[in-house]
């Protein structure tokens, strides 16, 4: 199914608003921080180390690209931040929760409500609906189905024929639509992806490019992307390039 | 919203529900039938002893509540004693014999007396016993032996004459004359037990007093208590034996239900992973396992429910003679059984599942 490369704003009505001056660059406290951050995993009786003391921060509002070579601990980073993985050493400041104190449960608990994923294999639950897909993150969440929310995101992301269909019966740019409707239906403070284009053609990823840059626009989503991509940089406010587990640089994109 | 998708996941693999589903119905099939032959032939048993209409019957000392079962014949002439007491309108003797070829039968043998206890049986064809090698059949008998009123029936060696055909439910299914069934099992002028009629069943107290009295190393019982002690509980190792049946019934339906689920949390690693990276937590990924497993043994149960009134129905036309009692109680404990099975098969997956690491998770392939 094709639709527009660009959201009209209008279609925005009923999600979360900007801040009022509709820009967050500057509201200085950072959403996520990262200080010193390690991440060490083990081979063997052999500790090697994937984060070697990250010094990382985001301001709300604000979308970043993180670009390296494979294996520099990009996904580590995410995973990180986004509390799936435990920090080794360090601090990992989420909207002021200090993750790495944190027990599993509890950084469950906060990135069920602060914190949305995508991911480049899209990861929707092959024997759901597109509708389920995006409704099982709000049954998780814990609020129940809100129709209104629900129809004002399937509509954003062109997604209102494709509900009733499995992904199997999808595009890949139509499940990444999909995966960034679940990701953003609860309205998280964060949205994370992981090389959320690595899967698709230039012509959709173009889309799902500009959509994430909409949503940073439009309505301040803050946004962490992982990428290869040197096109899609353009599309964020600042890239920071890792390698071997630690950011090499912080360079706005423009 | 987790019912959706429990359903959905079931849907997607319907081989392996087929299979979980069949084996939670074997399972309940099991377990119904079972308890429901045990205790369908005990009470059914007991109904027909009860249908002699006696109120009191007298077995050697050595006898258990499964009548037929002891070797120690008693002298007919007893009988003579018991019907100079006080409140007894009549006595009959009765000799059991079993027959194991074709299935396991008691063959009754029977005098004019008998009649005079029971009230005579109700004839759906032919005439009562009067030669020697004269038979009775019930109609249930009848249908398993398809044989018809004129024909023979060979049994302990003999060639009987099959006189008549009675209504079922007056002690055996099969009735030859006493003397006859004597003389071919070596037990001249011998009877297993005696059914006594009183004069009033109110006085059946009273004449079984008398009778440890005259008879005091005999076994007495009044009919309504050998009707009350024919439970599995009463019979030696039955209960065993059931319980045993039950256990393995259990395990199969656990070890299937535990083998589909930890292959579906196998194969379904990523999607844990994707719940929890949206937020699911542990209880939450055991909950999606168990109501899963549940799920499945819900249509298990059912469909084993159907495939023991099935099975009931083969058996029963396969072997009239059979009782298969099924009742709502025994239907409702085989659930309980399956579903503790179920859940305690897919407790060691489910929390496999919830153990999951979100990020290894997210990267299976």
């Amino acid at each position: 199914m094709a639709i527009a490369a660009t959201i009209p704003s209008a279609q925005f009505q009923g999600l979360r608003p900007v801040d009022a001056q509709g820009l967050t660059k500057k509201i200085v406290e950072p959403i996520l921080k990262t200080e010193n951050l390690w991440k060490l995993y083990r081979a063997g009786k052999v500790e090697v180390p994937a984060l070697r003391g990250v010094n990382f921060s985001v301001a709300p509002g604000e979308s970043v690209a993180v670009m390296g070579p494979s294996g520099c601990g990009k996904s580590t980073l995410l995973y990180t931040i986004g509390g799936l993985a435990s920090a080794s050493r360090g601090t990992v400041l989420v909207d002021g929760n200090d993750l790495a104190t944190m027990s599993d449960a509890e950084r469950t608990k906060l990135r069920r409500s602060k914190i949305g994923f995508v991911f480049q294999r899209f990861n929707l639950l092959p024997t759901m609906t597109a509708k389920g897909n995006i409704a099982i993150a709000q049954y998780i969440h814990g609020d129940g189905f809100d129709p209104h929310r629900f129809d004002v995101v399937t509509k954003l992301l062109g997604l209102e024929g494709r509900l009733n269909h499995k992904p199997s019966e999808m595009s890949g740019g139509e499940q990444q639509r999909v995966a960034i409707a679940r990701a953003i239906i609860n309205e998280p403070k964060i949205l994370l992806a992981d090389e959320p284009t690595g899967n698709l053609d230039t012509k959709n990823s173009d889309i799902v490019l500009e959509m994430l840059r909409q949503l940073n626009k439009e309505l301040g989503q803050t946004i962490v992307m992982i990428t290869h991509n040197p096109e899609a940089v353009t599309y964020f406010d600042r890239v920071v390039h890792m390698r071997d587990g630690v950011i090499v640089d912080g360079i706005p994109a423009d | 919203m987790m019912g959706e998708m429990i359903l959905r996941n079931l849907v997607h693999r319907p081989i392996r529900t087929f299979i979980g589903i069949i084996a939670i119905a074997v399972e309940v099939a099991l377990v119904v039938l079972i308890v429901g032959l045990t205790s369908g032939i005990l009470s059914e048993t007991a109904k027909r002893v009860e249908g002699v209409g006696a109120d009191i019957m007298l077995q050697p000392s050595s006898a258990g509540v499964i009548i037929g079962m002891s070797n120690s014949p008693m002298p007919v002439k007893i009988k003579n004693r018991l019907e100079q007491l006080q409140y007894i309108q009549s006595v009959a003797p009765v000799l059991l014999q079993f027959n194991s070829s074709g299935g396991v039968e008691l063959v009754y043998g029977i005098d004019k007396s008998f009649d005079e206890v029971s009230g005579g049986f109700v004839f759906l064809q032919g005439r009562n016993l009067q030669e020697p090698d004269d038979m009775l059949l019930d109609d249930l008998a009848v249908q398993s032996k398809h044989v018809q009123v004129g024909q023979k029936l060979r049994l302990f060696n003999h060639d009987w004459n099959v006189v008549g055909i009675v209504e079922h439910g007056k002690g055996s299914r099969i009735f030859v004359p006493l003397s006859t069934l004597q003389e071919l099992s070596g037990a001249t002028d011998k009877a297993s037990l005696f059914f006594i009629k009183c004069t009033r069943p109110e006085h059946t107290d009273d004449v079984i007093a008398q009778m440890k009295t005259v008879f005091p190393n005999y076994t007495i019982r009044a009919i309504r208590e050998y009707v009350s002690l024919m439970t599995s509980t009463s019979v030696p190792g039955l209960n065993a034996f059931v319980d045993a049946m039950i256990g393995l019934a259990v395990c199969i339906g656990l070890l299937v239900i535990f083998l589909t689920m930890y292959t579906t949390v196998i194969e379904r690693t990523r999607d844990i992973g994707v719940l929890k990276s949206l937020g699911a937590n542990s209880p939450f990924i055991v909950r999606a396992v168990l109501y899963e497993s549940a799920m499945l043994c819900a249509g298990g149960i059912l469909a084993g429910i159907g495939l023991s009134y099935a099975l009931r129905a083969g058996f029963l036309r396969a072997y009239p003679t059979l009782s298969i009692l099924i009742t709502p109680e025994w239907i409702l404990r085989a659930a309980a059984i399956a579903l503790f099975g179920a859940v305690l098969g897919a407790s060691y997956p489910a929390w496999v599942a919830s153990r999951k690491d979100a990020v290894e998770a997210l990267t299976f392939d």
